[in-house]
């Protein structure tokens, strides 16, 4: 009854997840031509974005200091 | 007399065929309007049948489920698929999509004030300017007879060289000022000019004049997004502001005719001038403004002047 993901799976799902919203949150912004009409919070999306690369840093620092 | 009988006959005739084409011209109006309506109608009930809350919730158990699942089948694929969905259905709470009107509705309900203004400003023949007058910060302690000093103002005068009103005078709130000669209004950029104070969690009075050319750009572009771009520069004892792509620049344009939008700005270019008045403690006044002919473009130069 162990939770079937380590650490190396959530990481990679983490990096994948925040890329996705990086990128989300950059072509809905007010800059941007084609999805700046978008009407959606998107400071607090990218604050999860933010929140998310951020998890996944610690993640990676996880396995620099403790690789096994 | 037959030639004059003709003559009203070929009026009457005139008019009768004008009148039909009016009449359908008015008729294929309504029908386009009324198609409209439904099509805005019908968009209003799709917005509302599918709320993203109720599609977030639905995520959020079913990934929860699915991640219970994952651990009793100890299934890696379970587990992602329960991971994504929670996570989605969380995000879909936590980044609601946020209720808006139409820029054109700004415009609609602005209008209103601008023309009120035209109208007063024409009919007392008094010259287009105005200054905006700062007020005393909400903390600072006042006698109660003063109390109305608190409240941002902005001052048409009469005359171009115009004293400015006495505290006494302005403290009791008068909206014809006798001497000088000239109307007190509240600006029509000073609610606009609130929700940026929210913003920035602090009131214009707390902050520097310098700072403040950093900070409003990002608050009025990203944030508030009420402009596309926005540049604020100091130009010898003048402020310059360019904005680009502004949600009131069709308030400029020539068909609404407004004169007073040029003196006493449109909302967002009032509430900087309110935010220079309150960051200084001076009066400011819009010197000269200047509109791209496709209205993207709004260049405006604020003045700070000595009480």
């Amino acid at each position: 009854m162990n939770f079937p993901l380590g650490l190396w799976d959530i990481s990679l799902w983490i990096a994948v997840t925040a890329i996705i919203l990086l990128v989300t949150s950059e072509l809905i912004g007010p800059y941007s031509d084609y999805f700046g009409d978008f009407v959606i919070e998107k400071t607090r999306l990218r604050l999860t974005a933010l929140v998310l690369g951020a998890a996944f840093m610690v993640t990676v620092i996880l396995r620099v200091v403790m690789p096994t | 007399m037959a030639s004059k009988d003709s003559k009203q006959k070929k009026k009457n005739n005139s008019e009768e065929t004008q009148h039909p084409v009016t009449v359908q011209y008015l008729m294929k109006t309504l029908q386009e309007l009324q198609s409209e309506h439904e099509a805005l109608k019908r968009e209003l009930l799709r917005s509302r049948r599918i709320p993203s809350g109720r599609i977030g919730a639905a995520l959020l158990i079913i990934g929860s489920l699915v991640l219970i699942g994952s651990v009793l089948a100890s299934s890696a694929t379970f587990a992602f698929i329960g991971l994504g969905l929670t996570f989605w259905g969380a995000l879909f709470l936590f980044a609601r999509p946020i209720k808006f009107v139409r820029s054109t509705l700004l415009d609609s309900t602005a209008i209103t004030s601008y023309t009120t203004v035209d109208r007063m400003v024409q009919d007392l023949g008094y010259k287009a300017k105005s200054i905006y007058i700062p007020p005393y910060p909400k903390e600072a302690y006042l006698p109660e007879y003063l109390k109305g000093l608190k409240e941002m103002v902005v001052f048409i005068p009469a005359e171009d060289s115009a004293t400015m009103p006495t505290l006494e005078e302005m403290a009791k709130k008068q909206f014809l000022l006798k001497s000088p000669k000239g109307i007190c209004i509240t600006p029509p950029g000073f609610g606009l000019s609130s929700v940026i104070e929210k913003e920035l969690r602090a009131g214009f009075t707390q902050i520097r004049p310098e700072r403040l050319y950093d900070l409003l750009p990002k608050v009025i572009t990203s944030n508030l997004e009420l402009a596309k771009s926005f540049e604020m520069k100091s130009e010898n004892e003048l402020t310059h502001v360019r904005i680009t792509g502004s949600v009131y620049s069709s308030l400029y344009s020539r068909e609404q005719g407004l004169r007073s939008i040029h003196f006493l700005g449109c909302p967002l270019t009032s509430a900087i001038a309110c935010a220079l008045a309150k960051a200084t403690g001076k009066l400011v006044t819009i010197t000269k403004d200047n509109v791209s002919y496709d209205l993207q473009t709004i260049d405006v130069w604020y003045q700070t002047l000595e009480a």
